[in-house]
């Protein structure tokens, strides 16, 4: 018999490495003569959407399209170091970095826009620098950027952003171990096969707070791929280990979802902006994945009344559990 | 990947030829889905490797008389495509369109699922539960027709002989009144290698007793077979639920029969005769 159930899982996520550990990230932003934008970063773009976001944050900041700045990352002989793709941390750590390179060079760039304008009040924004008073007084970014560097102005500024935090208490623990957190909550809607212990999962509700979107449909995709990567990791991924020798050792046994198990999902962004972030901005990596295990355990738990405490709940695992609900 | 050499035949008697001469030393390609992971595992050292995809005799599906004709080569894409296989076995189209995922399927072939002999394949059982016979010519022997009850030695072993190819499957049409299901059990809902799969064939007679059953359950034990014992149970008799509580019983002894008692016979028990209750359950509503 199918059964369904409904169940909910929220959590809270320290954002970064926190206790202490050292928590940096550098950008570097160069303007050339043509005004094109060279940003240089070592933090790793594997698919979360960083690179996107960076040129948003640059372009945010100079006024100009994102598509005229060009990135280069992740390369140890080149880049500054920018720490590594974890902890949910890039966006929040990597981004002030990009924003603070960003504000530095725009400094140099508006004394000598003061200089040529002869108006102090000045606006950055489509390619253009103008005066708030009097719009008609206008250079290009494109001729500002040469204007630069004809008059030998260091037209590359690197900026280096600290996030470590002080350690809790040693004896208490007590203590902010981090330098902010994320927040997160889903449902989730299953359909339990009592004969055979199998679980579907109908339906995902998503919803993460991330201080700001820089890039909305960016955030949806990471609560998306989040929450495939939950329902996995509830259902069915495994490492099977004997004598300390790999059991699973391809992604043939190692069963994580195709397109055909992760259900429809319902991503809602919540946006409490964070004083220390780029924009009020903070991660989503992690947090779009760590509630989706417990909704789904709990929504099985509604369905059947069965306790799921050790994963995967695959076919033998939770039939197991439902035999022996049955026995007592 | 390791090195040997690619024959590509002309026609049927080009391929069997080449077997003739080089057949202990040559393996057969049709989608390849099977034989690729094997030779990059290094399971198999074939010298030749000889491709029968392009020959068009292999290809396709005749209806005659009293029964259909599958080429060994017809993938299972081209089985769950096809109207005629659709109407006269729907169980068995089914257990083609279980198969793997789109790219699987549109390679795989309903030859090589037999000719690998799987424990875990689909549609072997779902063959075997339908009587299917095997059609094998070799240049020496010529042509020879085998049930393929008889043709599955042991895991990945067949009774085919290194100059033999698999050049037909030939399916009994099934009596009007036939009614058939298969059901796969994987752990994910593509991609998946069989946990269990089932594939009941059931007809009543005027009186509403049982007139014919087969029951092969597949991926549960080492060859899929017909569950005789169970069969006769109900043979001849109403299906009435208490009759098949007993018969689910049965069906689940003469599996730990075969496997013994493993790890995995504690899920299986269970779970097989759960499944076939609710088969049986719901060919009876038809
Ligand atoms: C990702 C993946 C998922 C899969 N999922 C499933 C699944 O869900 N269910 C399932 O049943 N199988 C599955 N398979 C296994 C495989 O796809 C099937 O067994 C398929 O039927 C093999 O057919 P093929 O044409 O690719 O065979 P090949 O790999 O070409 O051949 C298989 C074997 O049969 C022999 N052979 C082929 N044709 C003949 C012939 N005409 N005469 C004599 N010998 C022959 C070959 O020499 C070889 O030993 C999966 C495989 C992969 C890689």
């Amino acid at each position: 018999m199918k059964k369904r159930g409904i169940g909910i899982g929220c959590m809270y996520y320290g954002m970064g490495y926190g206790f202490s550990r050292p928590d940096v990230s550098a950008a570097e932003v160069e303007i050339c003569e043509d005004g094109s934008i060279i940003v240089r970063s070592g933090e790793v773009d594997y698919g979360q959407g960083s690179d996107t976001i960076f040129c948003q944050m640059v372009a945010e900041e100079l006024g100009i399209r994102y598509d005229t700045i060009q990135l280069i990352t992740a390369d140890t002989f080149a880049t500054p170091n920018a720490g590594p793709t974890s902890a949910s941390r890039l966006t929040y750590v990597t981004g002030n970095a990009m924003v603070k390179a960003s504000r530095a060079i725009k400094k140099t760039l508006q004394s000598v826009a003061e200089e040529i304008l002869g108006e102090r009040d000045l606006l950055f924004l489509d390619e253009e620098i103008f005066s708030e008073s009097h719009p008609e007084r206008r250079i290009s970014f494109r001729q500002l950027a040469k204007e630069g560097h004809l008059r030998g102005l260091p037209m590359v500024e690197t900026a280096w952003h600290d996030i470590t935090t002080k350690d809790v208490n040693p004896e208490t623990g007590q203590g902010d171990a981090y330098s902010t957190y994320a927040y997160a909550a889903q449902l989730a809607e299953v359909a339990v096969d009592t004969e055979t212990g199998e679980v579907e999962v109908l339906r995902i509700v998503a919803a993460a707070d991330v201080g700001k979107a820089i890039n909305p449909s960016n955030v949806e995709g990471q609560i998306e791929g989040g929450v495939a990567m939950g329902l996995g990791y509830a259902l069915t991924e495994e490492i099977k280990e004997e004598g300390g020798y790999l059991k699973t050792r391809n992604l043939g046994e190692y069963m994580i979802p195709t397109s055909m198990d992760v259900p429809p999902i319902d991503p809602h962004i919540v946006e409490v902006p964070v004083s220390s972030g780029p924009y009020g901005a903070k991660g989503v990596g992690e947090p779009a994945l760590i509630p989706t295990a417990p909704a789904i355990l709990n929504a099985i738990a509604n369905a059947i009344g069965v306790r799921v405490t050790e994963l995967p709940a695959n076919l033998e695992n939770l039939h197991r559990l439902i035999r022996e609900k049955e026995r007592d | 990947m390791q090195r040997f050499q690619f024959y590509n035949p002309r026609s049927v008697e080009d391929a069997l030829n080449f077997l003739a001469e080089k057949g202990e030393r040559s393996k057969i390609i049709a989608g390849g889905t099977d034989l690729i992971p094997g030779l990059r595992l290094e399971e198999i050292r074939p010298d030749f490797v000889l491709n029968i995809p392009e020959i068009n005799p292999f290809r396709g599906i005749k209806e005659m008389d009293h029964s259909f004709w599958i080429g060994p080569t017809t993938t299972f894409t081209e089985m769950v495509e096809s109207n005629l296989l659709s109407r006269s076995f729907p169980a068995l189209v089914q257990s083609a369109a279980s198969v793997g995922g789109p790219q699987i399927r549109n390679r795989g072939t309903i030859g090589g699922n037999i000719a690998n002999a799987s424990p875990a394949a689909d549609v072997l059982p779902a063959l075997l539960a339908h009587g299917g016979e095997l059609e094998l010519q070799s240049k020496r022997n010529g042509k020879r027709i085998i049930p393929l009850a008889e043709a599955i030695l042991s895991p990945y072993k067949t009774c085919f002989r290194s100059d033999e190819i698999l050049t037909g499957i030939i399916l009994k049409k099934l009596e009007l009144g036939t009614r058939s299901a298969f059901e796969k059990l994987g752990r994910r809902k593509a991609m998946a290698r069989a946990r269990m799969n089932l594939t009941l064939l059931l007809r009543l007679n005027h009186r509403e007793e049982v007139s014919e059953l087969r029951i092969v359950p597949g991926a549960v034990m080492p060859v899929a077979k017909r569950m005789d014992r169970t069969e006769r149970m109900l043979l001849g008799k109403k299906p009435e639920p208490l009759l098949i509580e007993a018969a689910s019983k049965t069906l689940a002894e003469e599996m730990v029969e075969v496997t013994g008692a493993r790890w995995s016979t504690e899920y299986k028990i269970p779970v097989l005769k759960n499944i076939f209750k609710r088969m049986m359950k719901q060919l009876l509503i038809v």
